[in-house]
């Protein structure tokens, strides 16, 4: 009876490392194509969806502790997980990078538009301060406060639009048109002080 | 950004325009606009192309005000 318990558990325990190798080759291959597969989606993701990539990298990382540990039935459980998240991340990504595109795209028409009207704008405000600042009396409406503030308001627009002008010229028209609304509102607002609506 | 102020003004849509009235003159313009009615010149430069003369306006002109 002895002999034959110690048989059976010789035989059981050469099934087991049987079986495990058996699963070795395959969860090795599981860890392996979820690297690839990350991999191609890695930079588009760490740019469009980096919290998102953490928690996959933390995936992958679980698994290959899984492959070191000898844990093949693990790894291989957890695979298709991971393909699913990898998989997901991808759509996320694509999505965003999409829609980064689509806003870049808007950006950089409106850019055209933009360039053209605020260089005027800031000339037309540049001409009637230096035209204020010759006048003896101030007309109505306009206060020696408001000439003073559109003064120091022209420097900061000209800096401003240099750094709008710069974003457009290295192609981040997102940056260049956030830029330039700020000047526009600001030359809108300084030109409404100085009472330049046309009669 | 132009230099010169004044010959900007003629294709600037951000200059402003008057309209002028019945009684206008440059002076009673610039005085105005500016608060000084001296500096119609300024008036006067900015529209030579329809000016010739800163004592004749019309009614109904549009005048570019710098």
């Amino acid at each position: 009876m002895k002999k034959l318990s110690v048989w059976l558990l010789a035989v059981l325990a050469a099934l087991a490392i049987a079986g495990c190798a058996s699963q070795k080759g395959p969860a090795e291959q599981a860890v392996a194509s979820a690297e690839s597969a990350l991999a191609s989606v890695r930079d588009m993701a760490q740019k469009y969806a980096p919290e998102q990539l953490g928690g996959v990298e933390a995936q992958l990382q679980s698994l290959k502790d899984s492959l070191a540990q000898g844990d093949y039935k693990g790894v291989l459980a957890a695979a298709p997980a991971l393909t699913t998240a990898i998989s997901s991340l991808k759509d996320t990504a694509t999505a965003k990078q999409a829609e980064a595109e689509a806003a870049l795209a808007k950006a950089k028409d409106a850019w055209g538009p933009m360039s053209a009207d605020v260089p005027k704008m800031v000339d037309a405000i540049q001409s009637r301060v230096d035209i204020l600042s010759k006048s003896h009396h101030l007309p109505k409406g306009v206060t020696k406060d408001s000439l003073q503030a559109a003064e120091s308001g022209l420097s900061s627009m000209k800096s401003a639009w240099s750094d709008a002008s710069n974003a457009a010229s290295s192609g981040d028209f997102t940056t260049a048109m956030s830029k330039g609304q700020a000047v526009k509102d600001q030359a809108t607002q300084i030109m409404q002080s100085l009472g330049m609506s046309s009669s | 950004m132009a230099d010169d102020k004044t010959p900007a003004a003629a294709d600037n849509p951000y200059t402003q325009t008057h309209t002028v009235q019945s009684g206008d003159t440059l002076s009673k313009i610039a005085q105005k606009y500016y608060g000084d009615a001296s500096l119609y010149t300024k008036i006067f430069e900015a529209n030579r192309d329809q000016l010739k003369d800163p004592n004749r306006i019309f009614p109904g002109q549009k005048l570019r005000i710098p």
